[in-house]
């Protein structure tokens, strides 16, 4: 079931990308090869003592969406430029990505070959009398196969990301896995656990009501209910190794094991710490509002999760996974 | 009512860690506990169970990664949504609950902007929030839980996983249009 979800989400990615790219091509999203009139307020009058000069280009809101074809338009387009002479006497135009960067050019830019900067070549020019400002043919790089890019650049991203989580965590499990421990052996644990007996017992029938994965799935599951995401997981790693010292078939997931990834990933949570803040800073009147419904959603989740593992588990063919090299 | 069951919930929250430290280096101590030694012992695991986890963060990110920057999102987005709106889903708020399982960091940008397009307290501000509250990126949590311990056959964990997503999302649709519709 992993395996096929892996691979599809890798081979659908590519496909989508390989897709929207012909289609940006078919449809010249990004308007290759047409020149784009703007004018450019010049800072200081070129001559031809200077090879290099700079301006501000503008682009009405409404020639640059309807040259890019876009529903809707944005604001009027204010972008500092630089003028310069390039090897074979033609002007090139560089256009730094700043804030004033209209959305799509910043998504060309991307992709653009110098990276993260966007360059033009002057089509036409011509000077007002004074030369304080030029109204121009701009012809943009060649932008091109942006998503095959994007899935490059995101594929390395996030295998730096899993790199940082993984070594970030480092710190935080050392501190708990070494409390956890002191619990343990000042027998705390213990007495959590048998007062939680009943409620266990039904959840992993599998697992010996006083055996320490319970303690550790106890405090997980408080900690997470508490939204103390740092100290709940390495307090859930302690309980997976806990539950494997009583696994028969080692690199295989038990019965217990879904269960408790079930409550954990129904991500029962009695305050929504992140969606609040989140909610506060867009300006909410009531970030709080949504505390109830959350409980209900995740209460849900997590009902729903624990009824499905222990009918999943009966399929012959989970079953199965599980006895393969006993019978 | 709402209010207090809040300032409650957040002063438990914030005392939590340090009555835990309290409770239970203060106890294991009064038991004669070489607290040190035995804190210094278990602590050794941390750095070996982190680095187990790599390989396994590494695969799922990445292929989350590419499929995130393809936009086959906006795809599977404009397929599904005739068939969630029967369920009162408005289709802004499905890339919310497509995304949710599969990333932490781009359901919370999806519901950041949602917000800042329709408004924290409108109805799609609201159930995006309350879809993100409603649930954990099962497939972070997967490869971390399972990764740490080496588990490579995860029988019947994913189709588990998706059916509490599903559980989670339909019931934060329901209720949100319940309330405040």
């Amino acid at each position: 079931m992993l395996n096929s979800i892996w691979v599809s989400l890798i081979m659908i990615g590519i496909l989508v990308a390989v897709g929207n790219d012909i289609s940006d091509e078919a449809r010249n999203t990004y308007r290759n090869g047409v020149p784009l009139e703007a004018t450019i307020e010049v800072y200081r009058t070129p001559s031809a003592l200077r090879a290099t000069w700079e301006g501000d280009l503008l682009i009405p809101a409404d020639a640059f969406a309807s040259f890019y074809g876009m529903a809707t338009a944005g604001g009027e387009v204010r972008q500092p430029v630089s003028v310069s002479t390039g090897p074979g006497g033609e002007s090139l135009v560089a256009i730094p990505v700043g804030e004033s960067t209209p959305a799509r050019w910043k998504e060309m830019a991307r992709s653009a070959a110098d990276n993260g900067r966007l360059t033009a070549t002057i089509a036409w020019i011509r000077f007002s009398p004074e030369k304080t400002t030029a109204s121009v043919g701009l012809l943009l790089e060649p932008i091109r196969f942006v998503k095959l890019k994007a899935i490059t650049a995101a594929a390395l991203d996030y295998a730096l990301t899993a790199v940082n989580i993984s070594l970030g965590l480092i710190g935080v499990m050392a501190l708990w896995l070494g409390v956890m421990k002191v619990a343990e052996e000042a027998g705390l644990l213990r007495v959590l656990t048998r007062l939680l007996t009943p409620v266990t017992r039904r959840l992993f029938p599998d697992v010996p009501p006083d055996h320490p994965a319970m303690g550790a799935i106890i405090m997980n599951t408080a900690a997470n209910m508490l939204g103390l995401s740092n100290a709940a997981t390495p307090m859930g790693l302690k309980a997976m190794e806990e539950l494997n010292k009583l696994n028969p078939k080692i690199g295989t997931a038990t019965n217990a094991m879904v269960t408790f990834l079930a409550i954990n990933t129904g991500g029962m949570i009695l305050i929504p710490a992140t969606a609040m803040a989140v909610r506060a800073a867009a300006g909410s009147a009531n970030p709080g509002i949504i505390i109830g419904t959350s409980i209900v959603g995740a209460g849900c989740a997590t009902l729903a999760g624990i009824l499905a593992s222990r009918l999943l588990q009966r399929l012959p063919r989970f079953r199965r996974a599980m006895e393969a090299d006993h019978g | 009512m709402v209010e207090l069951f809040r300032s409650i919930m957040t002063t438990i929250s914030v005392a939590a860690v340090p009555l835990m430290f309290f409770v239970f280096l203060g106890w294991g101590f009064a038991r004669k506990v070489k607290v040190y030694e035995v804190f210094v012992e278990g602590a050794k695991e941390g750095f070996t169970t982190a680095v187990r986890i790599i390989p396994y963060l590494v695969a799922m990110l990445a292929a989350i990664g590419i499929f995130r920057a393809s936009g086959a999102l906006d795809i599977l987005t404009s397929f599904l949504a005739p068939v969630t709106s029967l369920v009162g889903m408005p289709p802004e708020a499905l890339p919310m609950a497509l995304m949710r399982p599969l990333s932490g960091s781009g359901s919370l940008g999806i519901m950041t902007e949602l917000m800042k397009v329709h408004g924290p307290d409108s109805l799609i501000g609201v159930m995006a929030s309350t879809m993100y509250g409603s649930s954990e990126t099962t497939f972070y949590v997967l490869a971390v839980y399972f990764g740490s311990i080496g588990v490579k056959n995860t029988r019947h964990a994913v189709p588990v996983g998706l059916i509490a997503d599903v559980a989670g999302m339909l019931a934060a649709v329901w209720i949100v249009n319940l309330l405040f519709r």
